[in-house]
């Protein structure tokens, strides 16, 4: 107990820390939000100084940094200039949007991952782990900006698959179950592409990491009793490996949030990523600070969670 | 089987008085400190071109005490006196110098040597780091110890992992050489040697010892070698030196009862009786 | 046997794919910024060694256009028109390495035929030309911000792993901090804030000094990992028994253990950078016009009718696939040997 309240403080000061240094980074830079204005030149200096003053643009830093500070605590995260409203709900609909499809391709990519890393693991040296070897080696060097884009063509070419957005105009008003169905079909390419990127690097780590716990002496050793295989890959060698596996599952949850910007970006998906993007075009200062942190949150919490799982499957953690 | 045996009491090379040295350690959970006394209150005397041996069981300090004493770990508390100094006392500058006299040789050739320099370039290393010389010089001089120390004149540019493990040895008793100290403490230095490597180096030890008036420290838990070469032996038992005494009489007749039982655990008492008649 | 030179083997071809690009003025067949109007989306040209009789030519050649109606619907090849290649050509004048100006190109065609060998963009610029280029802009940004952040991460990571204590404690504390932060997001982030208009060699450098002071966390950790054990080592106490100093123990004898680790770590690092300036370049964020980065090569097949019928328009992100191979490739090499080295 007192270690995760240990890690709670700890993460609470580095989200602070990593506030802070946004926001600062963001304040050195010059320009802001207002410079499209001042570039219109029916729109008097004095017009933008006053928006500026309106939304505390004209502040010194540590002001400012202070107000957002009390705006986050009290749950608005500041105010998007872009689309004048206060940055949580905004936020709250396209990390939705994002963690679905984050969320999906994850889940695919374990799901795969699992059975065809201890299955390569098993065979080691035979021709299906070569063809595995040879597939993931591929899928790695691909770069995934390619990828989304070759899906892309794929849906234009073939028609299958929605071209892009998370729904079609149809479904609007439509019952939860259409747009249930909807939603799903636009679902598969970006998933199915995302999913493809973290393949490579799940089944690779699946595989060493199976490889090093079936050549440990106790599975030898239990082997020479007699075990069946299937009981010793499950009931042995798989707890052994789960220690490596749940650090990798712990990275994987921490970056659900940066790693769909390609996917949301290419393929229209109304995700964080997308709106990060917008964000930045428009100077919108706040929402791309917030959703800095936002991802920040999801790291420390990713990693957190990796821990306590560790902490609670393996005995050994518990015990020193 | 040793040098010169200048039973000078009045005015030993080395005086060790009430070393301390503890490690803090930290619990893992609770993060409370406890300290880990691995010397407490050692004292002992070494005479001019004389051969200490240091026993004792592991644990008992003698590694620390060694590194203590080639200046390479700080303890907490007493006195070291080199030639009449308090090393402890002395000025960074100063140090540097007392450095060159204070040489120690490790147990394990293979880590105490840097796997990717040639030999040459090992033997070479302290006088490169004193400045004693034009790089020429330096070379030549490695290259005189690397031959002076038995080993043959084409392996200078031959890096460790090439040497056997005797030759390895000889390669670090060459570096320790190079930069004509006072003092050489072995710390079971001979211990990983099979018993004609051990032999080879024992004589080369002497000869050296008997041509520049060395004193060697040997720490060792072999009780049959160092009834061998040493002058006196010090006995430690968890970080105290409880005795000090010439091999012989140690031998014959221990004070402590700790002693005893070391003796006793050797095979074959007798049959290593030494006769210093000779 | 293969697995033995796998290390020299990659290194070569990668040296050799870096060598093009750097002397891209010399191979590439005309200027990054030269437009022909009149050949817009042109497809890859052809070269040929038989020509319409059926006559064979030892020089190959490419065919011309027909004069009338060129627009990308209707490129109607002229077989009468024939333009020989040739090595060694004098073209467009450039500059070898920004500095020595030279007009000799590898290839070229003479006047007025032209040679696509990965056919044209929406204003009619040579793809192949401007990959080239492109790729002095992405290799170089990846380049050095790995370098930076490899450099960075071995002097905080040999730093803190030596000297232990409060300064470990503090270096460690703070490598958290630029781990958590998503350096991608940061990185579009602090490149949108910048004035939209800035001159392009000043995006650069803002992009390279971001990736690099943002990266140092990951490859100090590690290092920091190698100085701890190598600090221990019997050889290292035996230099400090000669008086060796502390600059002299780091660089003589610890950081020369950590070697194998930083090549790997660079061999890691240089693709993941290429591919986040390529990135940035494709959402618009990095370099302006009209000097190219593949990123931005690759931005018109965000539009529909690009993507749909101009094939060729992928070829640049198509060649990146094996130089990531072979990177990939070098650093698996690397990691066996540094393994094989570690005692």
């Amino acid at each position: 107990m007192r270690y995760l309240g240990r890690r709670l403080v700890h993460a609470i000061l580095l989200l602070l820390a990593i506030s802070f240094s946004s926001f600062a980074l963001l304040q050195i830079a010059p320009g802001d939000y207002f410079d499209a204005l001042r570039l219109n030149p029916q729109i008097s200096a004095e017009t933008v100084d006053k928006f500026r003053a309106q939304y505390g643009f004209n502040r010194p830093f540590p002001v400012r940094y202070a107000q957002w500070l009390r705006s986050a605590l009290g749950g608005e995260l500041g105010y998007s200039l872009a689309s004048n409203s206060p940055v949580a709900p905004l936020l709250r609909v396209r990390a939705r949007n994002t963690l679905l499809l984050s969320g999906t391709a994850t889940l695919v990519a374990w799901l795969f991952a699992l059975p065809i890393g201890i299955y390569s693991a098993r065979k080691r040296g035979r021709w299906l782990d070569r063809v595995t070897n040879l597939a993931t080696s591929t899928l790695l060097t691909i770069p995934d900006l390619l990828l989304f884009l070759g899906l892309l063509l794929l849906a234009v070419r073939t028609g299958w698959f929605p071209t892009g957005g998370m729904t079609s105009l149809a479904s609007q008003d439509a019952d939860p179950w259409t747009i249930c169905r909807d939603v799903a079909f636009h679902l598969v390419l970006p998933a199915f592409g995302l999913a493809l990127a973290m393949l490579p690097v799940l089944v690779r780590h699946v595989r060493t990491t199976m490889i090093e716990a079936l050549e440990a002496p106790f599975i030898r050793a239990a082997r020479g009793h007699g075990i069946p295989r299937a009981r010793l890959l499950f009931r042995y060698a798989l707890p052994a490996a789960a220690n490596p596996l749940i650090s990798l599952l712990g990275f994987s949850v921490a970056t659900m949030l940066s790693t769909t910007v390609v996917a949301e970006i290419v393929l229209s998906w109304p995700g964080l990523g997308a709106l990060m993007m917008e964000s930045i075009f428009a100077r919108d200062i706040y929402v791309v600070v917030a959703i800095v942190m936002l991802s920040s949150i999801f790291l420390l919490a990713g990693n957190l969670l990796a821990d306590l799982l560790l902490f609670a499957s393996d005995p050994r953690i518990r015990t020193e | 089987m040793s040098g010169n045996i200048e039973t000078d009491a009045c005015d030993p090379l080395v005086r060790i008085e009430n070393l301390r040295r503890g490690y803090v350690q930290r619990r893992p959970f609770s993060g409370s400190e406890y300290t880990i006394e691995a010397l407490e209150n050692a004292t002992l005397t070494i005479s001019r071109g004389a051969t200490l041996a240091l026993v004792g069981d592991s644990g008992s300090g003698k590694s620390t005490l060694a590194r203590c004493l080639a200046l390479l770990e700080k303890p907490s508390a007493g006195e070291i006196w080199f030639n009449g100094r308090n090393l402890l006392e002395l000025q960074a500058s100063e140090l540097c110098a007392v450095r060159s006299q204070i040489q120690l040789i490790f147990q394990d050739p293979v880590s105490s040597l840097n796997p990717r320099m040639t030999a040459q370039e090992i033997v070479a290393e302290p006088l490169a780091i004193q400045k004693g010389g034009t790089r020429n010089q330096q070379r030549e001089c490695a290259i005189d110890w690397i031959v002076r120390v038995g080993l043959p004149n084409n392996c200078i540019a031959k890096r460790p992992m090439e040497f056997s493990g005797g030759q390895r040895q000889r390669l670090a008793i060459a570096r320790a050489l190079v930069l004509e100290p006072k003092l050489l403490i072995l710390d079971e230095a001979l211990s990983n040697l099979d018993l004609a490597n051990q032999e080879c180096i024992v004589q080369l030890l002497a000869d050296l010892q008997a041509e520049r008036q060395l004193t060697y420290l040997h720490i060792s838990h072999d009780l049959r070698l160092v009834s061998q070469i040493a002058d006196e032996v010090a006995v430690m038992n968890e970080g105290r030196v409880i005795e000090q005494q010439p091999v012989a009489k140690l031998f014959s007749s221990p004070k402590e009862d700790y002693t005893r039982e070391l003796l006793l655990a050797l095979p074959s008492l007798e049959s290593i009786c030494i006769d210093r008649s000779a | 046997m293969m697995r033995r030179h796998k290390l020299w083997i990659t290194a070569a071809v990668l040296a050799a794919f870096h060598a093009v690009i750097l002397f891209a003025g010399f191979f590439a067949p005309y200027d990054y910024s030269a437009q022909n109007r009149d050949r817009v989306f042109v497809p890859p040209t052809r070269i040929h060694f038989i020509d319409g009789d059926g006559k064979l030519h030892l020089r190959p050649f490419v065919y011309g256009f027909a004069p009338e109606d060129s627009t990308p619907a209707n490129y109607t090849i002229d077989t009468s028109r024939r333009y020989p290649l040739e090595l060694f050509v004098a073209g467009s004048p450039y500059r070898i390495g920004g500095v020595i100006p030279s007009q000799r190109h590898l290839l070229g065609v003479p006047l007025p035929g032209r040679i696509f060998l990965m056919g044209t963009d929406a204003y009619g610029r040579d793809q192949f030309s401007r990959f080239l280029y492109g790729g002095q802009i992405s290799l170089l940004a990846g380049l050095l911000a790995a370098l930076i952040a490899v450099l960075l991460g071995v002097t905080i990571g040999a730093l803190a792993g030596f000297y232990g204590g409060w300064l470990d404690e503090i270096l460690m504390r703070g490598g958290e901090v630029f781990l958590a932060l998503p350096w991608l997001y940061l990185l579009f982030a602090v490149r949108a804030v910048m004035p939209l208009h800035i001159a392009g060699w000043q995006i650069f450098l803002l992009l390279v000094s971001v990736m690099g002071l943002l990266g140092w966390a990951r490859p100090a950790r590690l290092i920091r990992g190698v100085v701890l054990s190598a600090k221990e080592r019997n050889f290292v106490l035996a230099a400090r028994g000669f008086g060796a100093s502390d600059a002299y123990l780091l660089t003589r004898h610890i950081l020369p253990q950590t070697s194998g680790l930083v090549l790997t770590q660079l061999a890691l690092l240089i693709p993941q950078y290429v591919l986040a300036e390529v990135t940035l370049s494709f959402l618009g964020l990095g370099v302006s016009e009209p000097m190219p980065s593949w990123g931005s090569l690759l931005s018109c097949l965000q539009q529909y009718y690009v993507l749909v019928s101009y094939w060729w328009m992928f070829l640049p992100a198509l060649l990146l696939i094996p130089m990531f191979l072979f990177y990939s490739l070098a650093a698996d090499a690397l990691q066996e040997r540094t393994r094989s080295v570690q005692l």
